[in-house]
């Protein structure tokens, strides 16, 4: 199938970005690098009038650091972290979830931005930069807003993005040397959309220990204080003090009914802290 | 039409493009460079890969437009060394039988070879994932792909160092500007005259249908049942509570047609349509059954809503059960994370639970609020639950480790 | 030269174009004038047609059924006792009977303005109740598809030879077995490009077949035109797996709109059209009751299969080949004394069935090797020796079966015994006593099939499809440069023909494969043939290219024995040289006297020429019975029910091989298939008829990664029936493997009393099977994590 007939539109910067967008009149469709939408609008099942294409804006494809965290922009690829063109900050977590996602092919086009934006609960980032405790820097004519990445996807394919704003761009925080990460996908097969992520992350020295059930057909489960998943004791193995009851809770909590979906959330989750307590970041699944 | 400018194989070229027409049309249909396949169009079988500004990317779900500026080549544009090695390979490994992944592997298959220092069995694979093939089983391919590795690495030839490449999308990196003569379709999008409503009866007795998903809500409002059954009598008052619904006509006290439009996030449908009803006053028991169709999408659903009341607190209350039945057909239907729709039908279920009680516990129910605003909040409102049930799971667990 | 001939490793002729983006695929057709055509289909899965709206002004570019009177709906009749007959509208009118169905062709200049234009055509329908199961179409009461037949059932089979006899056998296991229905996912998928041409009076149809004489008689019968009058061309076709082995109603269509508009029309089938409109092979069910003694011997297997047909009788292979075929070839290789079967060819509100790489044997293989091994638990022994204990024998061949299948040639034990030294079954069994680290469990599966290839006129004319295989014919002619023409009506897609034809005629001529041309694929210039189906080719092309390769040797001897002035009885023919007692004349020498300079040869010195034309049939065509042994070695993980192959052993033997190379590429892409049906690829179907995938990511094909490097070893048994002894075994790859890893995972799960009996085996299945909610939770620190 061939998409419906739509305008498109390339702006140079922001503002143009914001201009074509807050104008009230055509169903308006921001064009990232369009990996996930490309196809919806193939199939169809997207049916925009103007197409607005924010890869072209220098300021979206920007990195800034500081001291405690980096900058991102929006239209910045999965490709370009997995190389390391982006400065990684995060003890290589994020090149790992990076490699990992989708196919080198989609990867050299797909971008972060498009990705939490388009709120697919199965997609990596949705998951692996909540569990770092990004923070997406949102745009509009009035000014910059920053939200929580935990909190800018809000059901299936939905965000509390409006429909004057952009996503400009995600910063990370810089983790301490001692920081512990794991990630854990479950796929059938390579590049396949995940049907159950576990992220952990344990960063003592910054107070954080945060951790993620995702890939659940809705938004994930964050939480940003997870030391009950340990037991309350951080610091220690966090394999050995895993709480199988309270993540299973959890998952009740959230609505996962069916106990086959359960187990592989728990596999996942229990598996990343796994990862997380031996330190394996370089190794992926 | 847009005119982009693009350089394919080498040779720069200006074409009149659609916005819509996505790169390996282009290249097919505009240029006559039919080595680039299509085998899917939406980005998961590899066939359509090419190079744009020299790294590989899906021409099926790139589109033409966001190329300007862009170089690209196709695998009749494969002239390096690297690729005259891969054929040799290609072909004393038989790592082809039908040819039509071909090109597409050959672009995946150069990027390994280009990039990847040593790579094992397990290397090449993973990086050759994003590319089918359904006659060999890819055990010629990766032994082309290994044996021209070693080769070159043999040779004393590095992997390439992509660290200084432009961030961002491939293609993108090019000064941005208007396309020339802007990207104005020739045609807009235009929504088709009035959808045919389709309020056919079903040839066969209802009860034979059975929905292939049901939904149960329970709530309590705070008004005694003969009040809530009057509201649930007046139809406009019902759709008025369902986010995305709009009477068309003049509804009758069984009989109404309507539009109902449902979004997951870019995804939109409109289902146009009728839905009969019947009420037994002296069970306070309801029933809704409807059927619509989005014309568009060739998707069509059919559902029914059944509701019953109870007197709560001794009848100054009322507990009200619905049960949402429904089934999708289309389109939209014929994909395997039905969790995704279903999802949407249960926000749709929860905000038209939420919205009734709320019109209803609103207290008068002739000045009632706009219910539009409920469409975009569904979400929120459902999210906010669990999250809040989390939240208080959390707290209880942190609170009783600390008792501990 | 180095030997181009019989057996060598050649590399393949066709590989220079592909390799440059210069192949030409349907799609690849671009004719002057040409519009695109884009279809409207059935978004129900059963229902009757109440009306359509097509808006004024696009009525001149929308074609529906009424518009289409004047042609035939497709009809696929079987000879079999009982075949209920079915028509399938070209375009559906009355009713729709699946997702998917024909109802519009719309045609614009791109198709993307075609489907535009498909978006304002609006279908009423009176929807009927699905019949989404083959076992509730089986059940009275439920829905008909055609309702004057009755019920929605093709045909019913029965077989029974001395069941009562195995009643008594001490071990007796009864299983349920399903597998799912697949869609054969060529990476190109269908398509065809029609142009009426006014000179010739012709319409020329270019489309991805495997069968294209089949697809001219078919259409030649629905549009009612002449034969003469229609010319089918497949041209480079991007995979087959018979999924092109069939007339199409867009075909037809297609070929109607280009003689209605008088411009070249093409339709390309997308992947979502494939997906949701094809998905049609495999879908069995199985309750199937195996009988043995302790030590292992078969008394007799008593089966019941059913076979969901789809909707319609496809043309040309029936609706009841695949389930017929299920009765006659599920014994397998082995030799046992009682056996009972009966099978339904169910319609259902789906697709029509089609005949998908290795037809009917996967599901049969499945589930009988699934009993086989449950019988093996049953009485306690090693899988591997109830196998031997019941294959056939060597000293048995040729041997007639209890299905009166005539097994050529073979050694079964052999295969089995080398897979099990290969695979390294007591290795395996020390390992699974040792357990793994990781807590997966360890599994060994095997599965043994015989393939019956290549068979003809004796065992069609049985079936009476529309299309029995005759004599199979090849042109072979000699270029006045002393080149080769070969001419045959098979189609090639992957297999290689164009070069192993041409080792053929070289084994036979010496002529340097380089100069050896085949042609294949169009009506036009080649005989009829039935086309490339049933791993036929190399048996029956090969034997024809052989026969004609001959008989042109024949008239070089007598032409060139004139240039050496020797008698013809003491010339022959080497290494591209006519070779006399005194001296030798090369081919091109011969070709350019007969062709430029015939003043040179005596009148009437062979006035057939340098061109011929010559059938074959093999003396006994029942076929070829290519056979292999698969092993698998998988480890499951119990946790998240993720199956991953560590080892894979192939004995496969194929006869003579014509091209090891080419065969080995045959045997790990029909594994490749395998391991898709096994593991990952289905269709599902909800209750209303509506397929539940439109995508590559709803629907899975095995990747690079999820396919191993197997081990292959070859067999060489000769078929006494073939000119060379070489078997057809193009199927066989995707014969065995659901089997042999079902085996292997129901192994690793033997400690658990869990049993596998579905395909695919998906991570759900085999943790629904296992129990999920009573694992045991607590392994060991350091345990699943990989």
């Amino acid at each position: 199938m061939k998409p419906v007939a739509f305008e498109y539109e390339r702006p140079a910067d922001i503002r143009s970005a914001l201009a074509l967008i807050g104008r009230n009149g055509p169903i308006t469709k921001i064009l990232a690098g369009g990996q996930s939408l490309g196809p919806m609008l193939n199939l169809r099942l997207v049916r925009p009038e103007l197409v607005v294409d924010i890869t072209r804006i220098p300021q979206l494809k920007s990195v800034e650091q500081s001291a405690d965290a980096i900058t991102v922009g929006a239209c910045v690829t999965h490709a370009d972290i997995e190389d390391g063109r982006v400065p990684d900050v995060t003890q290589g977590a994020l090149p790992s979830v990076a490699r990992n996602i989708a196919y080198r092919a989609v990867r050299n086009r797909g971008t972060l931005g498009g990705s939490l934006a388009h709120a697919d609960p199965a997609a990596d980032w949705v998951s692996a930069l909540a569990a770092i405790g990004a923070v997406a820097l949102i745009a509009s004519s009035t000014g910059q807003r920053a939200i929580a990445v935990e909190d800018l996807m809000s059901g299936v394919f939905e965000t509390v993005l409006g429909q004057a704003e952009i996503l400009e761009a995600i910063r990370i925080p810089r983790l301490s040397v001692r920081a512990r990460w794991g990630y854990y996908k479950i796929s059938r097969k390579t590049g396949e959309f995940a049907h159950a992520i576990g992220a952990v992350l344990d960063d003592p020295e910054r107070g954080v220990c945060r951790a993620v059930i995702g890939a659940i057909e809705a938004k994930p489960i964050v939480l940003a204080d997870a030391r009950p998943l340990f037991r309350n004791r951080v610091g220690a193995d966090l394999e050995a003090s895993f709480d199988m009851e309270v993540a299973e809770d959890l998952l009740r909590s959230a609505g996962l009914a069916d106990p086959v979906v359960r187990q592989i959330h728990l596999a996942a989750l229990r598996r990343a802290a796994t990862k997380a307590s031996h330190g394996h970041r370089l190794h992926h699944h | 039409m847009a005119t982009v400018s693009i350089t394919i194989n080498g040779i720069g070229v200006e074409a009149e493009v659609e916005a819509r027409t996505h790169l390996a049309d282009f290249i097919r249909e505009h240029r006559n460079l039919t080595g680039t396949h299509l085998g899917c169009e939406h980005g998961v079988c590899g066939a359509c890969t090419v190079l744009i500004d020299g790294a590989p990317a899906r021409s099926c779900i790139t589109y033409a437009v966001a190329c300007d500026g862009a170089s690209i080549t196709t695998v009749e544009g494969l002239e390096d060394d690297v690729s005259a090695e891969l054929r040799d390979a290609f072909s004393r490994e038989h790592a082809l039988q039908c040819g039509y992944c071909t090109p597409g592997m050959l672009v995946s298959a150069r990027d390994a070879v280009l990039r990847l220092p040593e790579p094992d069995d397990r290397e090449i694979r993973v990086l050759l994932s994003g590319n089918l093939c359904r006659c060999t089983g890819y055990v010629g391919i990766v032994r082309a792909v290994k044996s021209v590795v070693a080769d070159r690495r043999a040779r004393g030839i590095a992997p390439a160092d992509a660290s200084g490449n432009p961030l961002g999308p491939v293609g993108s990196a090019h000064p941005a500007g208007r396309l020339t003569g802007g990207a104005r379709g020739g045609r807009t999008t235009h929504v088709s005259a009035p959808l045919a409503v389709s309020a056919r009866r079903d040839s066969r007795p209802l009860e034979e249908w059975r929905p292939q998903v049901t939904i149960e809500q329970r709530f309590i409002v705070h008004h005694p049942p003969e009040v809530v059954w009057a509201f649930l009598g007046r139809p406009e008052e019902v759709a008025a509570c369902l986010p995305g619904a709009k009477l068309v006509g003049t509804p009758t006290e069984n009989y109404i047609e309507g539009l109902l439009r449902v979004r997951a996030g870019p995804i939109a449908a409109e289902f146009a349509g009728s839905a009969e009803i019947e009420r037994d006053v002296s069970h306070y028991a309801g029933m809704i059954r409807g059927r619509g169709k989005d014309n568009r999408s060739g998707s069509a659903t059919r559902g029914e809503i059944a509701y019953k009341l109870s007197p709560e607190a001794g009848g100054g209350a009322t507990r009200v059960d619905v049960t949402v039945g429904y089934t999708l057909t289309g389109m939209l239907a014929q994909f395997s994370r039905s969790g995704l729709i279903r999802d949407v039908a249960n926000r749709l279920t929860a905000a038209f639970a939420t919205n009734l009680e709320a019109r209803l516990a609103n207290g008068s129910l002739n000045q009632l609020p706009p219910v539009s605003a409920a469409e975009l909040n569904v979400v929120t409102l459902v999210m906010s639950v669990v999250r809040d049930r989390i939240g208080r799971l959390l707290r209880r667990m942190l609170g009783q480790r600390k008792g501990t | 030269m180095a030997a181009q001939g019989v057996g060598a490793s050649v590399l393949r002729k066709e590989d220079d174009r592909f390799l440059k983006g210069r192949g030409q695929f349907v799609a690849d057709i671009r004719l002057a004038g040409m519009k695109e055509v884009s279809f409207v289909r059935s978004p129900l899965a059963h229902a009757k047609i109440i009306g359509e709206t097509i808006p004024d002004e696009d009525r001149p570019s929308v074609f529906v059924a009424t518009d289409l009177r004047s042609v035939k709906p497709i009809r696929a009749n079987s000879g079999l006792p009982g075949f209920k007959s079915s028509d399938q509208p070209v375009l559906a009118h009355d009713k729709v009977r699946y997702v998917g169905e024909l109802l519009a062709a719309c045609v614009a200049p791109t198709r993307a303005e075609a489907e535009d234009l498909g978006e304002r055509v609006a279908f009423d329908f009176d929807e009927l109740p699905a019949v989404h199961d083959m076992l509730q179409a089986r059940r009275s009461g439920t829905a008909l598809l055609h309702e004057h037949w009755g019920d929605n059932v093709f045909l019913e089979t029965f077989v029974d030879v001395n069941i009562e006899a195995a009643f008594d056998a001490p071990v007796k296991v009864t299983r349920e077995i399903r597998t799912a229905r697949q869609c054969m996912a060529p990476i190109e998928g269908r398509g065809a490009v029609a142009v009426w041409d006014h000179r010739l009076g012709q319409l020329t149809l270019y489309t991805s077949a495997q069968m294209p004489h089949i697809n001219r008689t078919g259409l030649s019968e629905c549009l009612g035109i002449d034969h003469g009058q229609v010319r089918v061309v497949a041209p480079d076709v991007g995979g087959g797996f018979g999924y092109k082995g069939i007339l199409l109603a867009e075909e037809v269509c297609l070929g109607w709109l280009a003689m209605r508009l008088g411009h070249p029309v093409r339709w390309i089938e997308d992947r979502r059209e494939h997906l949701t409109a094809n998905a049609n092979c495999r879908e069995h069910h199985y309750i199937i009751t195996g009988y043995a003694d302790r030590d292992g011997r078969l008394r007799g297997i008593d089966c019941e299969a059913t076979v969901d047909s789809g909707a319609y009788s496809a043309y040309p292979f029936s609706a009841c080949l695949e389930a017929a075929q299920v009765a006659s070839i599920l014994p397998g290789p082995y030799d046992f004394p009682s056996y009972r079967c009966r099978t339904w060819s169910a319609a259902t509100n789906k697709c029509p069935i089609l005949p998908y790489r290795g037809v009917a044997r996967t599901g049969v293989c499945f589930a009988l090797e699934l009993v086989l091994d449950a019988i093996a638990r049953e009485a306690g022994l090693e899988p591997a020796e109830v196998r031997a204990r019941n294959l056939v024998r060597p000293e048995q061949m040729p041997f007639d079966n209890i299905t009166k299948k005539h097994f050529d040639s073979g050694d079964y034990p052999e295969s089995l015994r080398r897979a099990v030294a290969a695979i390294d079954l007591a290795g395996v069994r020390e390992r699974q006593k040792r357990g793994e680290v990781d807590g997966r469990r360890i599994g060994l599966g095997m599965s043994i099939y015989c393939e019956q290839a290549a068979h003809g006129t004796s065992v069609y004319a049985g079936w009476g499809i529309p299309m029995v295989p005759g004599y199979e014919q090849a042109t072979a002619r000699v270029t006045p440069d002393g080149g080769l023409e070969l001419r045959v009506g098979i189609q090639s897609h992957g297999q290689s023909l164009e070069t192993t034809l041409a080792q053929v005629a070289n084994e036979i001529l010496g002529i340097d494969i380089a100069k050896i041309k085949v042609v294949h694929g169009d009506t036009e210039y080649t005989p009829y043939s039935t086309g490339t189906w049933g791993s036929r080719c190399i048996v029956m092309a090969g034997g024809a290219v052989a026969r004609a390769s001959q008989e042109i040797a024949e008239r070089l001897r007598v032409i060139g024995a004139n240039l050496l002035q020797a008698d013809p009885e003491a010339v022959t023919l080497k290494g591209g040289q006519l070779v006399g007692p005194q001296a030798a004349v090369s081919i091109g020498e011969i070709a350019r006297t007969w062709y430029l300079r015939p003043q040179d040869l005596p009148y009437g010195v062979h006035t057939g020429g340098l061109e011929a034309t010559v059938g074959y049939r093999p003396e006994r065509d029942s076929g070829t019975f290519s056979y292999a042994t698969h092993a698998a070695v998988v480890a499951v993980d119990p946790e998240i029910g993720e199956v991953e192959i560590l080892d894979y052993v192939v004995i496969e033997d194929g006869g003579k091989l014509i091209n090891p190379m080419v065969v080995e590429g045959q045997i790990y892409g029909g594994l490749a298939q395998g391991i898709g049906t096994a593991l990952y690829e289905e269709m599902p179907f909800d209750a209303s008829g509506q397929p539940l995938a439109s995508t590559f990511s709803d629907y899975l094909l095995p990747g690079p990664t999820e396919v191993p490097a197997a081990r292959i070893d070859h067999m060489e048994t000769l078929s006494p029936y073939t000119v060379f002894g070489q078997k057809g075994l193009g199927e066989g790859g995707a014969i065995a493997p659901p089997a042999a890893i079902a085996n292997a995972v129901n192994d690793a799960l033997s400690g658990l009393a869990v049993e596998i009996t579905q395909s695919p085996i998906t991570p759900r299945r085999v943790l629904e099977a296992i129990g999920a909610h009573t694992i045991e939770r607590a392994s060991a620190p350091g345990g699943q994590a990989r």
